[in-house]
């Protein structure tokens, strides 16, 4: 079985980049020498990636403020306004304010990252419906928001976008998701992954989803609640995005095993969200850990 | 019936003044700084604030200096609160450095990490837990003698909570090892036990010391409330341990949160006057007393009188603005909780939450209207109740 290994998601900005946007908001500096930043801080990110051996490299969404502001931005009948804290973490994101039909405008610009070797992630449809507190339906933004920026990604090469879903687990929804995914264009495979919940009794349900990978928490699922045979590929979250503490790649490796023998339709790993959660040298060394626990399973395997 | 009277009170942080983060940061004062401290010594009637400026002047600030600026901040900040006219004052934080950052630097048991995004281009400094926390003695004791002695007014002190400082933590020490695919009760154990080690061996030291040395109200700083929804017990856990057997008022504030999530578990929180909780935020701007013109309010404020318990500081001021609410918004927030609750003695009036994201500048003229709203509140109910009599 090939073990694929990805780190999707918002990663945390070099203090460098932190500094250079408090210098930005304070006057002290330009819109330009930001975006300079934000681009030695992508090619560090890229570095990282590709030491560390991942399959799909990620352009680690400096851009964005949270998984929702951009894309509201770029849309009609969509404002990001109210401050609401992210659930189970120390974050907030802007919630989303409809006061029209939403329509993505113009797509957010694909990364700079070579054709066929990148992923990006998205919010999922049910998980932005939330964002605007239910103010339009997951369906409505699946089919005017989302499917469009998947579409543009696609012709610029992605190979995998993932759909991120905090809320799922804690306020369930399954079929409205399931529905929603169905505006989604196939044009690039998708996956679904549930940060910082668990996802052990949606895992049955979740199996009919359109998406090839369920990306798994396993900091907040027990490995018990995965049943054997499993017919969706496991994107399993074995780096945790909120502790400081680095994994051992030998614990990664006997957790994989553990899930090997429950033979789902397949692995990979991942963080169980986004680095952002973790400072920048520590979410470096994260993925780095990451790669070497993918290394040594295929070695053995 | 008595007239109706709101108390009006503060929540906890102020920013800082540039004077006392540049001497403090070792960087140079311009005039502007010092232009500062005179214009807010002159708006404050700040008694004394003369000799603040020679210092500032002075261009040397060693340990005797420092100290002496990071009165005069406090100062400061008492002054701003009591000129507006609060009820209910402290120092605006001005002594420490973030709600977190504070108790985690001065436990044994927290190291720091680095910093992580809280939002927009916001960073905080986040700490993990190495070892069970504890402290050598209470933490904030002269803090609040500084203040107690500087003013009439009622003080409230403010502390983060248990559960905060848990969840805002890394934890590498309680169930680190073997998280990986572990059940969700051993996590929640985990997390327990860090919870109630802080509030027996952090807060309630701190608690004890203040209220030996004279503190009436205590108020536990619970922002991480609803984090996780399921663990809304551990909070109110964390703050019956931190407060158990304390002869004080003791209240919560929690903000951006759901609050739905608080209820029916707050029940269970021991002697707690009120839960302070940020409404502005999520209100509409629009003046009115209707349920459709205070979308705000209207569900959390259902909870409240639904379960009869606690009492509601009711946030008026949305602290992440520079929309400076008009008065007449603030008693329109107030008369609309009064209309849900059906009882202006569960209510009283505070901002969202610390104010310290604005300039004093906006602070004041948001405190001020805050406090203008109020009375217009009180005065629009004593009328209303005084009418039937007349008639």
């Amino acid at each position: 079985m090939e073990l694929k290994a990805y780190a999707p998601g918002i990663y945390p900005r070099s203090e460098a980049l932190v500094q250079a946007t408090r210098d930005l908001d304070r006057g002290r500096t330009s819109p330009e020498a930001v975006d300079r930043q934000v681009e030695s801080d992508l090619g560090e990110l890229v570095g990282v990636q590709e030491r560390a051996g991942l399959t799909l490299l990620s352009d680690g969404m400096l851009g964005w403020q949270d998984h929702f502001r951009l894309l509201a931005e770029r849309s009609e009948g969509l404002d990001a306004r109210p401050l609401t804290r992210f659930l189970d973490t120390n974050t907030f994101f802007r919630a989303v304010l409809v006061d029209g039909e939403p329509r993505l405008r113009e797509p957010v610009p694909a990364p700079a990252l070579p054709a066929g070797r990148w992923l990006a992630m998205l919010p999922s449809p049910l998980a932005f419906s939330r964002a605007t507190h239910g103010a339009a339906s997951a369906q409505l933004l699946a089919a005017n928001v989302l499917a469009p920026q998947i579409e543009a990604y696609a012709q610029s090469g992605c190979s995998l976008v993932v759909l991120s879903d905090p809320f799922l687990a804690r306020e369930q929804g399954v079929k409205e998701l399931i529905a929603s995914l169905a505006e989604l264009p196939s044009s690039v495979p998708l996956a679904l992954q549930l940060p910082f919940g668990d996802a052990g009794p949606l895992l049955d349900e979740l199996a009919e989803a359109p998406v090839q990978a369920i990306g798994i928490d396993f900091y907040s699922t027990s490995l018990e609640a995965l049943t054997s045979g499993y017919p969706k590929e496991v994107m399993a979250g074995v780096i945790d995005v909120r502790s400081s503490a680095l994994e051992s790649p030998e614990e990664i490796g006997g957790f994989v095993a553990e899930l090997t023998a429950r033979n789902p339709a397949g692995i990979s790993l991942s963080p169980n969200g986004d680095l952002q959660f973790v400072p920048e040298p520590i979410a470096k060394e994260k993925i780095a850990r990451l790669g070497r626990s993918q290394s040594a399973l295929q070695e053995v395997a | 019936m008595s007239d109706v009277r709101f108390r009006t009170q503060e929540i906890g942080s102020l920013a800082k003044p540039s004077w006392r983060v540049k001497t403090f940061a070792g960087r140079p004062l311009d005039d502007q700084d010092i232009e500062e401290a005179k214009r807010w010594g002159r708006r404050l009637e700040v008694d004394g604030h003369e000799r603040l400026l020679e210092v500032l002047r002075s261009g040397q600030f060693g340990a005797a200096e420092l100290t002496e600026i990071d009165d005069w901040a406090a100062v400061y900040g008492i002054r701003l609160l009591e000129k507006a006219e609060l009820d209910v004052v402290y120092d605006g934080e001005q002594r420490r450095t973030e709600m977190y950052d504070h108790v985690a630097a001065f436990a044994d048991g927290f190291e720091p990490r680095g910093i992580v995004r809280s939002f927009d281009n916001k960073y905080y400094a986040k700490a993990a837990v190495v070892e069970s926390p504890s402290v050598g003695g209470p933490q904030d004791v002269e803090e609040f003698r500084f203040v107690r002695e500087r003013t009439d007014r009622i003080v409230k002190v403010p502390l983060t909570g248990a559960y905060t400082m848990e969840d805002w933590s890394y934890d590498e020490h309680y169930s680190h090892e073997g998280a990986l695919g572990a059940s969700a009760e051993r996590r929640y154990e985990g997390r327990r036990r860090f919870v109630v080690d802080v509030a027996r061996n952090v807060i309630l030291p701190n608690v004890e010391g203040l209220v030996a040395a004279g503190a009436e109200w205590i108020q536990i700083d619970e922002p991480a409330a609803t984090t996780k929804p399921d663990e809304v017990p551990l909070v109110v856990e964390g703050f019956n341990e931190a407060t158990r057997d304390v002869e004080a008022k003791k209240s919560m504030h929690i903000c951006f949160s759901d609050y739905s999530a608080l209820w029916p578990h707050v029940l269970e929180l021991e002697d707690c006057l009120e839960l302070q909780l940020e409404f502005a935020n999520r209100d509409s701007r629009e003046l009115g007393t209707g349920d459709e013109d205070r979308p705000g309010y209207a569900d959390t404020l259902r909870l409240f009188k639904e379960h009869g318990y606690p009492n509601v500081g009711l946030g008026v001021l949305d602290i992440h603005s520079d929309f400076v609410e008009p008065a007449e918004l603030v008693r329109d927030r107030i008369l609309y909780a009064v209309d849900v609750l059906q009882d202006p003695s569960r209510i009283q009036v505070n901002p969202d939450c610390g104010l310290r994201t604005r300039s004093w500048d906006v602070v004041y003229e948001k405190l001020v209207n805050m406090v203008e709203g109020t009375r217009l509140a009180e005065r629009e109910l004593n009328r209303a109740h005084a009418a039937p009599a007349a008639r």
